[in-house]
């Protein structure tokens, strides 16, 4: 190790400053690289610098904590040390390597500093979303203080951590413990034992906040509130900081997490140079060379299983050659890849690059140094590879996103990206480790095949727009607060002064007497309620699940370990979705079977096996919507948007074998034996007005499909005159799923949808005399859809049009109610994605409104009038452009109850 | 186990009958003395309770083959007692009459003390916040209004107690009391109340406790108590598990007597088990057998060699207290008995740790203090509650001496108890301590304090208190007989317990789990 490497994560300046000026520009790139290339597939961006924006340390700092320190502080860190010092909690949001963790550091010291004056002391809990993370920030903490000359001891306490004697000496003597979200919802049980270091706390740091989404930050929003509530025992009040990448949202997404108001700082005063940006769409693949067409490359990440025309050469093939060349032409770079194996596979083919292009590349030693990185290797392994990386002994390396988050590997002269990393927020985190101080940087985005890739490629200004997306994280899930209730109650018995606090009045009184009704809890607020369950409630809590339960990821027996897919525990609705029995899934490039399921044992599991096929599996779902109760509504022009609850029943119910090269199906409706999923969620759903409908019927009624798919499942899009408006809502709701990703945190396969004639037979219908029965709920999805075409039947009116959005798992994860308020930048976005795809077909492509996981195959799907729907939601056309028909001609064809989801 | 007036009824799981060795469902037989024995549903398990009538000397039944009356039938238990026994909630609500019938017959010398069904159980759906009673709408159609009935069913857990209001017309829930122990009252007229306990297992700490023991009189149940049947036979002895009890009865070795007949060497020889593992299964069956407590170490016992420590015993409002309202202190020196007790604003937690503190560090400042299982309950909240509530006095606290005997015995493993748990009153009871018999447990008196918080409603200050002096007391005498127990004679044997093996009876792990634990 360079012991006295005096950077921390964050420190200016190169840690060579002996490099010249950047190395290889843009243009010189387009110009050296060994192949013919059609202009079109490439654009050049230029992103200027920033210059260096500073205030003198004793203007900020006590003079014991200024005088060691050898650069100024920058302008935000500044502003975040005088933000900490008014006692105002902060998120601090700013590039990669812009000196944040010095910000906490500094507080850190201070605090100590002026604790041990007063004779007291003062503790930190430093919280990251990684265990690598923890250590690595450990030892850069240590080495920070040690530079400060100050005696502050930082410690790591999590999983790892040698339990009894070395875990009591921490929690008695560190000043700084270290740790995760999964610790903290542990050891919050034992509070009593933590009392020493939870009395002193000042400061509760939450590094990488921006992680902390959906179903994962739910859960760790309600693992702070249980903290701040013990800490609120023990008499402590600490602040807040927490660091996050750039995303839309910082001080909402902060607050949501520690339920008190925020202080955000995003001018960046760290200096930046200047940066190309290039979009890189590889070159068209000839025709003949199918068969060098590689199955491991096929998809870019575990969900992505492209059945797409694929007529580009894979993001997986171009990327390592570009890493080989900006090596050879002396540029220290960083590949992204989206799985090991994918990092492991680039420097073979980066190799392999230079071999075949000897002629070009005559020395071929030169920028050869270059290696893997994921988190499969030992600690060593990576320790070894960042002080090489830091040092300049490396040329190059190819890693997964494990190097996205704050680990120390100094700066790169350029990065690559092997595919478009689904976020802006993750994007340029990533371009970010490229750029040494003031020097040019060099980007470069190789592009694959998938929608949200090409869309970037063909719309390079999405990257430069100064938003980025909202990270979504949502407090109002009852299952998953429920369950955190029981662990409160387990920490410290419930009162009267948790209303409010912890919940509001109403839901905090709802659940303890569903608790009560249960027998796991007991007591009366006014008095105290304490949880009586089973032991350990915090045990049951999936920080992956909404449930609790959650399914743990197995080898099967006899498999080499070296194949564990340390994948993160699963939540049932996935696996039913993608983790049935026989199912084959791609995880980090590597392809896995499905061998076995376990739902009943009390821990269930689901079992893998590595395999090599040349298929995929694809699940076939049927998905209807009941009982949607709207909570709120507003107009977009004459649409009516609604936001509200509702019961999704999903049936997962056979699925395909699909062939990775024709995408072409093997085998057909397989059954999964999977039983039905009923999730309470919730959704938001559009209306749309009579009058559009009745014109967008009328042109398109001449749409018909070609019948071949006889498959007899009852569900077969009927020949009707309503079959082209229908498809184009089945297409704009395939499509605004699929680019809520560009202007929100969420996980597409997270959402579900659902394009309907009918919207009135899904929502809740007036109670009837006997309708209080318990059993009313349809328990399959057949009788669901049943149930749905007698509501159609019976309606007296009209029902309207359009289609639902909904979260796919139970209680929902608050992303519908992010599209229903984000609506119309989802429909632009969604609108710009069909109307620009160059697929030239009615029923569109992959990259436009085709989804694998339709539930209806992907039929009716019409592109054009999604469009007309989504400009008249839009306004983008006059009113007079459409001729709306006169009203419903009496006698007229009633509408089928036709639905896809 | 006292004579009983009423009937005790025993109520087992298939799965602790099956795969168990005869004599342990013997020996569970002989300790509990059950009246009738409820082999629990709802699935059907013709296979378990033909063993269970096999095995057990008094009526038994398994309500899914209760077919000969029809969907209900009716089961005495003794004592002139009896129960309706509902096949299930399909057959109730086929003909609910029948139930009707069945709880006003009067041609019967008896009407049943309470109904049985065990696919009456609670469903949780935390997405609406709501916990719905399977069966609700049959058992109000079926049911009696303005009374309440007792329905008691394996669904539900055993430490299940609630009551619950139904409309008799939908049985759509008005309302749920949850202290039925405190008050148990019907909610009119047009309301069918039904008073819902469990029988069913307990999850705790190391596994879970799935016999329960259910005393009843004319007025219903009375208690119910839990163990498990790895408390019984060969299993109850240290290191015995069901695997080595199955090979120990492979080889007739099916009692404690016959094991302690067996050679150490050949115990020896059984997989997993070895010299020292034989050694310890003879002394704990030993222990078992004779009820002498054995010490295995050559540890002083804790505050053993100077005045012997104060027995100490809290009593909360509750698993995560708020306040702990009664501090009791037993000193065996003079064998006198101090409570402190808030009676009078149950707001202030301070008051009554005060004068604790007051009268500990004045008159007895140099003395150790003993509980048992201490650490994960009295000292742990003690503590805490000090350093809140009374911090001048958190420095003197932190000095004082404190012992868990629990912990000294059963957690590292120093001396083997007798007694068919780990809970005071079992081990204290088998070595020959005679109770107060207040009757009452520690969820009790939590309820009953946080009514008194409540309402005003005055304890019965008397009993509680003699409750608490009742474990003070106990827990001296089991001290006091460890004291007087045979040290470890080979004192190369000084290895604690192991960690399989490391509980010598029931419930392992030993964190609280229940008020009623301990």
């Amino acid at each position: 190790m360079n012991t006295d490497d005096t950077a921390d994560e964050d420190a200016i300046g190169p840690a060579d400053g002996n490099r010249g000026d950047v190395p290889i520009t843009g243009d010189e790139l387009l110009e050296t690289f060994p192949r013919y290339r059609d202009d079109e597939d490439v654009s050049v961006l230029e992103i200027p610098g920033r210059e260096a924006s500073t205030v003198p340390n004793d203007e900020v700092l006590r003079p014991e904590l200024a005088g060691p320190l050898e650069q100024d502080l920058y302008a935000h860190q500044a502003e975040a040390l005088a933000a900490l010092e008014r006692d105002e909690n902060v998120c601090v949001a700013t590039s990669t390597s812009s000196g944040k963790t010095r910000i906490y550091a500094l507080e850190i010291a201070r605090n100590v500093l002026e604790a041990r004056a007063r004779g007291e002391r003062s503790t930190a809990y430093v919280l990251y979303p990684t265990k690598a993370l923890s250590r690595d920030q450990e030892r850069e903490l240590n080495d920070f203080f040690e530079q400060l000359g100050l005696d502050i001891s930082v410690r790591v306490y999590d999983g790892d951590t040698d339990p009894g004697e070395t875990r009591r000496q921490i929690r008695e003597e560190a000043d700084v413990i270290i740790s995760n979200f999964a610790g903290v919802n542990t050891y919050l049980h034992d509070h009593d034992r933590w009392a020493r270091f939870l009395s002193s706390c000042e400061l509760v740091v939450i590094d990488e906040s921006h992680t902390y989404t959906g179903v994962h930050g739910m859960h760790v929003a309600w693992v702070l509130r249980r903290l701040k509530r013990v800490l609120e025992y023990y008499g402590a009040d600490p602040q807040f900081a927490l660091t996050s990448a750039t995303i839309g949202n910082p001080g909402e997404h902060s607050s949501a997490l520690i339920d008190e108001p925020v202080t955000v700082v995003d001018e960046d005063g760290s200096p930046a140079g200047p940066r190309e940006l290039v979009l890189w769409n590889p070159p068209a693949r000839a025709r003949a060379d199918g068969a060098d067409s590689d199955s491991t490359t096929t998809g870019g990440s575990e969900d992505e299983a492209d059945d797409a025309v694929v007529d580009r050469v894979p993001a997986s093939v171009e990327a390592p050659k570009l890493l080989s060349h900006l090596c050879y032409h002396d540029a220290q770079t960083l590949l992204f890849t989206p799985s090991r194996k994918l990092s492991e596979l680039s420097i073979r083919r980066a190799s392999t690059h230079r071999r075949d292009r000897s002629r070009y590349y005559t020395n071929p030693d030169r920028g050869s140094e270059i290696e893997p990185y994921h988190a499969g290797h030992s600690r060593t392994k990576r320790h070894g590879t960042e002080h090489r990386l830091k040092t300049g002994a490396l040329d190059g390396v190819a890693s997964t996103n494990a190097l996205e988050l704050g680990i120390n590997v100094g700066e790169m002269d350029a990065t690559v990206q092997l595919g478009y990393p689904g976020q802006r927020q993750s994007f340029w985190q990533q371009i970010g480790r490229a750029g040494r101080g003031t020097k040019r940087a060099l980007s470069v985005l190789v592009a694959g095949h998938r929608t949200l890739d090409q869309y970037v490629a063909n719309n390079p200004d999405y990257l430069l727009e100064t938003d980025v997306e909202d990270a979504v994280v949502d407090v109002d899930n009852d299952a998953v607060f429920a369950r955190h209730l029981l662990c409160a109650a387990d920490e410290l018995a419930l009162e009267e002064a948790d209303t409010g606090a912890f919940a509001g009045r109403e839901r905090l009184e709802g659940a303890v007497e569903m608790w009560r009704r249960a027998g796991r809890l007991a007591g009366h607020l006014e008095t105290g309620v304490s949880y009586v369950g089973p032991p350990r409630p915090q045990g049951s809590i999936s920080l992956y699940a909404t449930s609790g339960e959650e399914y743990v990821v197995e080898l099967a027996d006899g498999v080499d370990e070296r194949h564990d897919p340390e994948m993160e525990p699963l939540a049932e609705e996935r696996v039913l979705r993608d983790f049935h029995e026989g199912a084959i899934r791609l995880h980090e490039g590597q392809q896995y079977e499905v061998v076995g399921v376990d739902h009943d044992s009390p821990r269930p599991t689901v079992t893998l096996r590595p395999t090599d096929a040349d298929c995929y599996t694809r699940t076939r779902t049927d998905v209807t919507v009941l009982d949607a109760v709207p909570e709120e509504s507003r107009e977009i022009g004459d649409f009516a948007l609604h936001f509200g609850r509702g019961r999704v029943l999903v049936y997962h119910g056979t699925y395909d074998r699909v062939d990775v090269d024709s995408g072409d199906p093997k085998e057909q409706g397989i059954p999964t034996e999977n039983p039905p999923l009923s999730i309470e969620t919730q959704l938001c759903w559009l209306e749309v007005p009579d009058r559009v409908e009745r014109a967008l019927v009328e042109r398109y009624r001449e749409f018909s499909l070609e019948d071949e798919d006889g498959d007899g499942d009852g569900n077969e899009p009927a020949a009707t005159a309503h079959l082209g408006y229908a498809g184009g809502l089945h297409a704009a709701e395939h499509a605004t799923i699929g680019v809520a990703p560009l202007e929100l945190m969420v996980d597409k396969r997270d959402l579900g949808g659902l394009a309907t004639l009918s919207i009135d037979s899904h929502l809740e219908r007036e109670r009837g005399e006997n309708g209080t029965t318990g059993e009313r709920a349809p328990r399959n999805v057949a009788a669901a859809e049943a149930t749905v075409r007698e509501i159609a039947d019976g309606l007296e009116h009209e029902p309207k049009s359009g289609w639902f959005i909904y979260d796919g798992i139970d209680g929902g994860l608050g992303f519908s109610r992010a599209i229903y308020e984000n609506f119309e930048a989802v429909a632009e976005r969604a609108r710009e994605l069909i109307a620009d795809c160059d697929c030239g077909r009615v029923d569109g492509c992959p990259a436009c409104v085709m989804d694998d996981q339709c539930g209806n195959d992907n039929q009716p799907l019409h592109r054009e009038a999604a469009v007309d729907v989504l400009d008249r939601l839009l306004g983008n056309e006059d009113r007079e452009a459409l001729e709306a028909p006169a009203e419903t001609e009496p006698g007229g064809d009633r509408r089928p109850p036709l639905f896809y989801s | 186990m006292t004579s009983h007036a009423g009937a005790r009824l025993l109520a087992l799981p298939p799965s602790a009958v099956l795969g168990r060795p005869a004599e342990t469902l013997a020996d569970v037989d002989a300790t509990l003395e059950p009246d009738a024995v409820w082999l629990l549903g709802p699935e059907r398990e013709a296979r378990a309770f033909a063993r269970t009538r096999r095995e057990f000397d008094t009526p038994a039944f398994h309500p899914p083959l209760e077919t000969n009356d029809g969907p209900v039938s009716r089961q005495a238990l003794g004592a002139g007692l009896e129960v309706a026994v509902v096949r299930s909630i399909r057959a109730l609500r086929a003909s609910p009459a029948d139930v009707s019938r069945a709880l006003s017959d009067t041609r019967s010398s008896s009407t049943p003390i309470a109904v049985v069904c065990d696919d009456v159980t609670t469903t949780t759906r935390p997405t609406a916040l709501e916990t719905t009673l399977e069966g609700a709408a049959e058992l109000a159609a079926a049911l009696p209004t303005g009374r309440v009935t007792a329905v008691l069913t394996g669904g539900l857990p055993a430490d299940y107690d609630e009551l619950w209001h139904l409309e008799a017309e939908t049985g759509a829930v008005r309302a749920v009391e949850h202290e039925p122990q405190l008050e148990c009252e019907p909610a009119g007229d047009d309301c069918v109340s039904v008073r819902v306990r469990g029988v069913g297992p307990v999850e705790g700490y190391g596994g879970s406790a799935s016999l329960a023991v259910l005393e009843l009189d004319e007025t219903g149940v009375t208690t119910v108590d839990t163990s498990d049947t790895s408390n019984f036979g060969l299993e109850a002895v240290t290191g015995i598990g069901p695997k080595t009890a199955k090979r120990l009865a492979d080889s007739e070795v099916t009692t404690r007597a016959e094991l302690l007949e067996t050679p150490i060497d050949e115990l020896a020889d059984y997989p997993g088990v070895g010299r020292d593992g034989a050694r310890r299964m003879h002394r704990h069956a030993t222990v078992l057998e004779t009820n002498e407590p054995r010490r295995l170490t050559g540890e002083s016992l804790p505050g053993e060699g100077g005045r012997p420590p104060l027995c100490l015993d809290i009593e909360t409002d509750g698993l995560s207290p708020t306040i702990l309202w009664q501090i009791g202190v037993y000193d065996p020196v003079d064998d006198s008995y101090r409570a402190f007790v808030e009676r009078d604003d149950p707001d202030d937690p301070a008051p009554v740790l005060e004068s604790f503190c007051d009268w500990l560090f004045a008159s007895h400042p140099d003395r150790a203090l003993l509980t048992w299982n201490g650490w994960r309950f009295d000292y742990r909240h003690l503590g805490s509650f000090v350093t809140r509530h009374v911090p001048y006095y958190a420095d003197e606290w932190e000095s004082v001496p404190k012992f868990d005997l629990y912990d000294w015995a059963v957690r590292e493993g120093h001396a083997l108890l007798p007694g068919r748990t780990n809970r005071l009153d079992d081990v204290a009871g088998a070595l020959g301590y005679e109770g107060g018999g207040t009757g009452l447990d520690g969820a009790q008196t939590a309820a009953a304090y946080q009514r008194f918080v409540r309402t005003g409603e005055e304890l019965d200050w008397d009993r509680h208190e003699a409750y608490c002096e009742d474990d003070c007391r106990a827990l001296w005498h089991v001290y006091d007989r460890l004291r007087g127990a045979p040290r470890a004679a080979d004192p190369s044997d000084t290895s604690p317990a192991d960690a399989d093996g490391a509980t010598p009876t029931g419930t392992s792990g030993g964190e609280q789990t229940g008020l009623g634990d301990f």
